[in-house]
C-alpha cells in the first residue's frame, strides 16, 4: 500500500513537470497553427509591410514592430542610467539608515502591476507630455517614459543585488590605494559584477518590450510609422490589447496570432540570451 | 590641479548624481503611490462594495461585480496553480534534481516568468474562447494559472532544495518512505518559503490585465456564472479609465488603490514570513 | 599599566590614548591604547581572538570611515601630524600607509593592471614608467619570474600564494612608508608562506611593518619587536627576542606558553 502511494506520488510529480514542457511546446504550436493563414497570404512581407489596414484585409507588422523597438529603446535609454544610479546610491551611497527602507520600497514598487503605471501615465503624464512638447500626449515619448519608470524598480534593485555580490574586501583593498568611491565603483564593482549587471539589464529589456499595460494607455494604437516621437505610435502588444476583441474576420485574427507568435519568439530568445549567457555564468562563478 | 584633486572632483560629481537620479527615481515611484493613495481614498465609499456597475452618470454605481469577479478568477487560479505548482516543484527538487529532464522544466519556466502575459492571453483564446464561442470567467482563470504556474514551480523548487539533506537522511534511516519524508519532513521545513512563493504568485497574478481581456472579457453586472464573461478589477480598471465619464474614472481610481493595497499587502505579507524565518 | 619596552630608532607611528567603538558595539573594542611603532621595522601584534588586533590595525589607514558611526578618540601621531583628525586627506594617507589583507584580493582585471592600479589612480599614465614600475614592484615580491610571460592574463588565474604575493606588489608599488599585513598567510599553505614572510622581512629596509599574526612562530622568525593585546589593551611591547624568551607580564607569559587564547 505505502509502496503504491510512493509510486503514485513520484510519477505525479513528474507528470505535471513534464506537462509543464507539453503546456510551453502546446503555446507555441496553437499560435503557430493560428497564424498560418496570415503565414500563407503574406509570407514574409508580413513583417517588412507598413500598412495595416483591416478593412483592406491588408495586415503589416512594421508598423507595431517599429514601435516596439522605439518605445523598448527609449524606455532603456532612460531607465538604464537611473537604474544605476539608484543602484549606487543603494549599495554605496545611503547612509545605514536609508539603505534598507529604500531598498524595500524599490523592490515593493516593483510589485505594483503594470496597469497602474499606465493609468497614472493617461491621467498625470500624457497632460505634461502635450504641454512640454505639443501634439495630443498619446504618442510613442510618453509610452517609452512609462515603459521607464515602470521597469526602473526591477532593474535598479536587480542591478543593486548584483554590485553587492562584489566582497566587501576587495572594494576595502581598493580604498587601501587611495581609490575614491567612484574609483572603486568603476574599477572593481562594475567589473566584478558586470555579467550580472548586463543580464539583469536584457532581462529588463526582454520585459519592456512584451509589456502592455502600461504603455496601452498612452501609446494611441495608430498603425502609422513616424519619425516623430511626440505622434501616437502602436507596439505589437498594444495592437494586440485593442483589436484581439474586434477582429472580424479569419485573416486578422491570424495576422493577430502571428503577431502574438512573432512577439512570444522574440522575447523567448532575449530571455534566454539573459538567462543563460549572462546570469548562468555569473551563478556559476 | 593634481590628478587626485581631479580624482575628488569626478567622484563627487558622481555622487551628486548618484544622489541625484535616486532622488528622481524615488520622486517618480512617490509620485504614483501618492497619486494613487489620494484618488484611490477619495474615490472610495460603502457604495463601492455594495454596488455593481451602472450607466454613466449613475449615482448608486460600485465595484462589486468586479471584486467578486476578480476573487473568482484569482480563486480558481491559485486553486488549481498552487497544487500544481507545488507537484512540480517537488518533482525538480526531491526526484529529477540535476537531471536533465528537470533541468529543461527550469530553464524554460526560467523564461516564461518573464515571458509576456498577453501571449498567454492569445493561447487561452484559441483552445478555450474560440471553441466555446465566447469569453468566459474559466477562460481567465486558465489563463492565470498558466502564468502562475512556473512561478510556483521555481519558489517550491528553490524552497526545497534549501532545507538541509541531513534532515531527509535522517528520516530515510529512521525506514520513512520517500512519500513520508518529502511530505511529512520536507514540506515542513520550507513551509515558510513555500507559503511566500504562494504569497507572491497570487499577487503577481491579481495585477495581470493583458491576459484577461480577451479571456474572462468583462461584464459591467454581478455575475458568479464562470461560464460566462466575468468582471474583473484590473479589466474593469482600464475599461473606466480609459473611458470619457468621470464617475467611471474615479470608481477606476478606487479599483487601482484596492488592487494595489491587496498586492501590497501580498508582498509584505511574504516578505514578513521570510523574515521571522531567518529570525529562528 | 602595560610595559613597553623604550624603542631606540625612529618612530613610524605613535598611538596615544586610543580608544575606538564599533557602531554596533556598546563598549569599546580598544581602551586607551598607546603604543609606539619603530620605524623600518617590523612590529607584531599577537593575541586572543577577539582583542582588537585588526580593529587597531585598521585604524592606521583609517579604513574604518568606510563604514559610519564607528567613534574613536585619541591620537595616531604619523610624520609629526595626528591623522585622526577630520581634516586628514585619507586619500593620501592610505597612499603613505598600505594594507595586505587576510585573503589574496586580486582585482577582477589583469595582473599587470592590478599592480599598476594604484599608480594609475596616482595619474601616472607613461606607459615606460609604468612598465618598469610594475616589473620592479613584481620582482620586490618576488612573482616577476613566474608571471613574467602572462602580464595580460586574469590575475584570478594565479594560485592563492601568488596572488597574496601581487597583492604585495600592488601595495609596494605605490612606495608606501608603512604596510598593514592582518593575518597575510593565514590562508596560504606552508610554502607559499614561506615565501611571504621572507618578503616581509626583505621589506623592511623600505617600510615599516606592522604585521598582525595568530601564529607564534611567525611572529618570532620575522618580528623585531612584539606587541601582545588582550581585551583591548596592549599588555605589553618588547624586542621580540627578549619577550618570547622573558615576557614581564604574566599575562604575556601565560598567552605564548599556550595556557589560554
Ligand atoms: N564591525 C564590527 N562591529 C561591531 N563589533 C566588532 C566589529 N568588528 C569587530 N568587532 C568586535 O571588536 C572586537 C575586536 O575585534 P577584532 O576583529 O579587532 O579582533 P582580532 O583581534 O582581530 O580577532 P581575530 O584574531 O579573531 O581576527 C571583538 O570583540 C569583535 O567582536
Ligand atoms: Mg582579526
Amino acid at each position: 500500500m505505502s509502496i503504491l502511494i510512493d509510486k503514485l506520488f513520484s510519477y505525479a510529480t513528474k507528470f505535471v513537470a513534464i506537462a509543464v514542457l507539453l503546456l510551453v511546446a502546446w503555446i507555441f504550436t496553437i499560435l503557430f497553427q493560428n497564424s498560418i493563414d496570415s503565414i500563407e497570404a503574406f509570407g514574409f512581407d508580413f513583417l517588412t509591410e507598413t500598412k495595416w489596414a483591416p478593412n483592406l484585409e491588408k495586415f503589416g507588422a512594421l508598423p507595431a514592430i517599429y514601435g516596439s523597438v522605439v518605445s523598448t529603446f527609449l524606455a532603456m535609454v532612460l531607465a538604464v542610467p537611473l537604474a544605476i544610479g539608484v543602484a549606487i546610491f543603494l549599495s554605496e551611497l545611503a547612509p545605514a539608515k536609508l539603505k534598507s527602507p529604500v531598498g524595500v520600497s524599490i523592490e515593493l514598487l516593483a510589485a505594483i502591476p503594470s496597469v497602474i503605471y499606465g493609468m497614472w501615465g493617461l491621467f498625470y503624464f500624457v497632460p505634461i507630455v502635450r504641454d512640454i512638447f505639443g501634439g495630443i500626449g498619446i504618442s510613442m515619448l510618453t509610452a517609452g517614459i512609462v515603459l521607464s519608470i515602470m521597469i526602473l524598480p526591477f532593474m535598479a534593485a536587480v542591478t543593486r543585488d548584483a554590485m553587492n555580490t562584489t566582497p566587501d574586501i576587495l572594494k576595502e583593498s581598493a580604498y587601501a590605494l587611495g581609490g575614491t568611491k567612484w574609483d572603486v565603483i568603476k574599477d572593481i564593482i562594475i567589473p566584478y559584477a558586470k555579467a550580472g549587471i548586463i543580464g539583469s539589464f536584457i532581462l529588463a529589456l526582454g520585459r519592456a518590450i512584451g509589456e502592455t499595460m502600461a504603455v496601452t494607455f498612452v501609446m494611441g494604437n495608430v498603425h502609422k510609422i513616424s519619425f516623430d516621437l511626440t505622434e501616437p505610435a502602436t507596439s505589437i502588444p498594444v495592437t494586440l490589447a485593442n483589436e484581439f476583441t474586434e477582429a472580424d474576420t479569419s485573416l486578422y485574427y491570424s495576422s493577430l496570432f502571428e503577431l502574438s507568435l512573432f512577439l512570444l519568439v522574440i522575447s523567448f530568445t532575449i530571455i534566454s540570451i539573459a538567462k543563460f549567457y549572462f546570469l548562468r555564468r555569473q551563478r556559476a562563478a | 590641479m593634481t590628478h587626485t584633486q581631479k580624482r575628488i572632483i569626478t567622484n563627487n560629481i558622481v555622487m551628486i548624481l548618484s544622489a541625484l537620479s535616486a532622488i528622481i527615481g524615488i520622486g517618480f515611484l512617490f509620485w504614483i503611490l501618492g497619486v494613487l493613495v489620494l484618488n484611490g481614498i477619495d474615490a472610495l465609499s460603502w457604495t463601492i462594495f455594495t454596488q455593481e456597475g451602472a450607466p454613466p452618470g449613475y449615482e448608486e454605481s460600485g465595484l462589486k461585480h468586479a471584486l467578486i469577479g476578480q476573487l473568482f478568477i484569482v480563486g480558481i487560479a491559485t486553486v488549481v496553480g498552487v497544487p500544481l505548482g507545488i507537484l512540480a516543484g517537488t518533482y525538480l527538487s526531491e526526484y529529477g534534481q540535476m537531471s536533465k529532464l528537470a533541468q529543461t522544466v527550469r530553464d524554460i519556466s526560467d523564461i516564461m516568468m518573464s515571458a509576456p502575459s498577453i501571449v498567454i492571453g492569445a493561447f487561452v483564446y484559441a483552445i478555450v474562447v474560440a471553441p466555446m464561442g465566447h469569453f468566459s470567467g474559466w477562460a481567465g482563470s486558465i489563463a492565470l494559472t498558466i502564468i502562475m504556474l512556473p512561478i510556483i514551480l521555481r519558489t517550491t523548487d528553490d524552497m526545497l532544495q534549501l532545507v538541509p539533506s541531513t534532515l531527509r537522511e535522517a528520516a530515510f534511516a529512521l525506514g520513512a518512505s520517500k512519500y513520508k519524508v518529502i511530505t511529512q519532513i520536507v514540506y515542513r521545513g520550507a513551509k515558510a518559503g513555500i507559503l511566500t512563493g504562494v504569497l507572491l504568485g497570487v499577487a503577481r497574478v491579481a495585477g495581470e490585465t493583458a491576459p484577461l481581456l480577451f479571456t474572462s472579457f468583462n461584464d459591467n453586472f454581478l455575475n458568479t456564472d464562470m461560464s460566462e464573461p466575468m468582471a474583473s478589477l484590473t479589466v474593469t480598471m482600464y475599461n473606466y479609465a480609459t473611458s470619457p465619464y468621470e464617475d467611471w474614472q474615479k470608481l477606476g481610481w478606487a479599483a487601482a488603490f484596492i488592487l494595489s493595497m491587496f498586492i501590497l499587502s501580498l508582498n509584505i505579507i511574504g516578505r514578513l514570513f521570510l523574515l521571522k524565518k531567518k529570525g529562528k | 599599566m602595560a610595559t613597553i619596552v623604550t624603542i631606540t630608532e625612529e618612530k613610524a607611528l605613535e598611538v596615544k590614548d586610543f580608544e575606538f567603538t564599533y557602531a554596533s558595539a556598546d563598549a569599546p573594542s580598544i581602551k586607551k591604547l598607546t603604543m609606539p611603532v619603530a620605524k623600518n621595522s617590523i612590529t607584531a601584534l599577537i593575541g586572543p581572538s577577539g582583542c582588537g588586533k585588526t580593529t587597531l590595525l585598521r585604524s592606521f589607514n583609517r579604513m574604518h570611515d568606510l563604514y559610519s558611526g564607528n567613534q574613536y578618540s585619541g591620537e595616531i601621531i604619523f610624520k609629526g601630524r595626528n591623522i585622526l583628525t577630520a581634516k586628514e586627506d585619507l586619500i593620501s594617507l592610505r597612499i603613505q600607509i598600505g594594507m595586505i589583507f587576510q585573503k589574496p584580493t586580486a582585482f577582477p582585471m589583469s595582473i599587470f593592471d592590478n599592480v599598476a592600479y594604484g599608480m594609475r589612480l596616482q595619474g601616472i599614465k607613461n606607459k615606460t614608467e609604468l612598465q618598469g614600475r610594475v616589473e620592479k614592484a613584481l620582482q620586490d615580491a618576488a612573482l616577476w619570474n613566474e608571471v613574467k610571460d602572462r602580464l595580460k592574463h586574469d590575475a584570478n588565474g594565479l594560485s592563492g600564494g601568488q596572488q597574496q604575493r601581487l597583492c604585495i606588489a600592488r601595495a609596494v608599488a605605490v612606495e608606501p612608508e608603512v604596510l598593514l599585513f592582518d593575518e597575510p598567510t593565514s590562508a596560504l599553505d606552508p610554502i607559499s608562506t614561506a615565501g611571504i614572510e621572507e618578503l616581509i622581512v626583505e621589506l623592511k629596509n623600505r617600510v615599516s611593518i606592522i604585521i598582525v599574526t595568530h601564529n607564534m612562530q611567525q611572529a618570532a622568525r620575522v618580528s623585531d619587536y612584539t606587541g601582545f593585546m588582550y581585551l583591548g589593551e596592549l599588555i605589553e611591547l618588547g624586542l621580540t627576542e627578549e619577550m618570547f624568551v622573558t615576557p614581564k607580564e604574566k599575562l604575556t607569559e601565560e598567552y605564548i606558553t599556550g595556557k589560554f587564547g
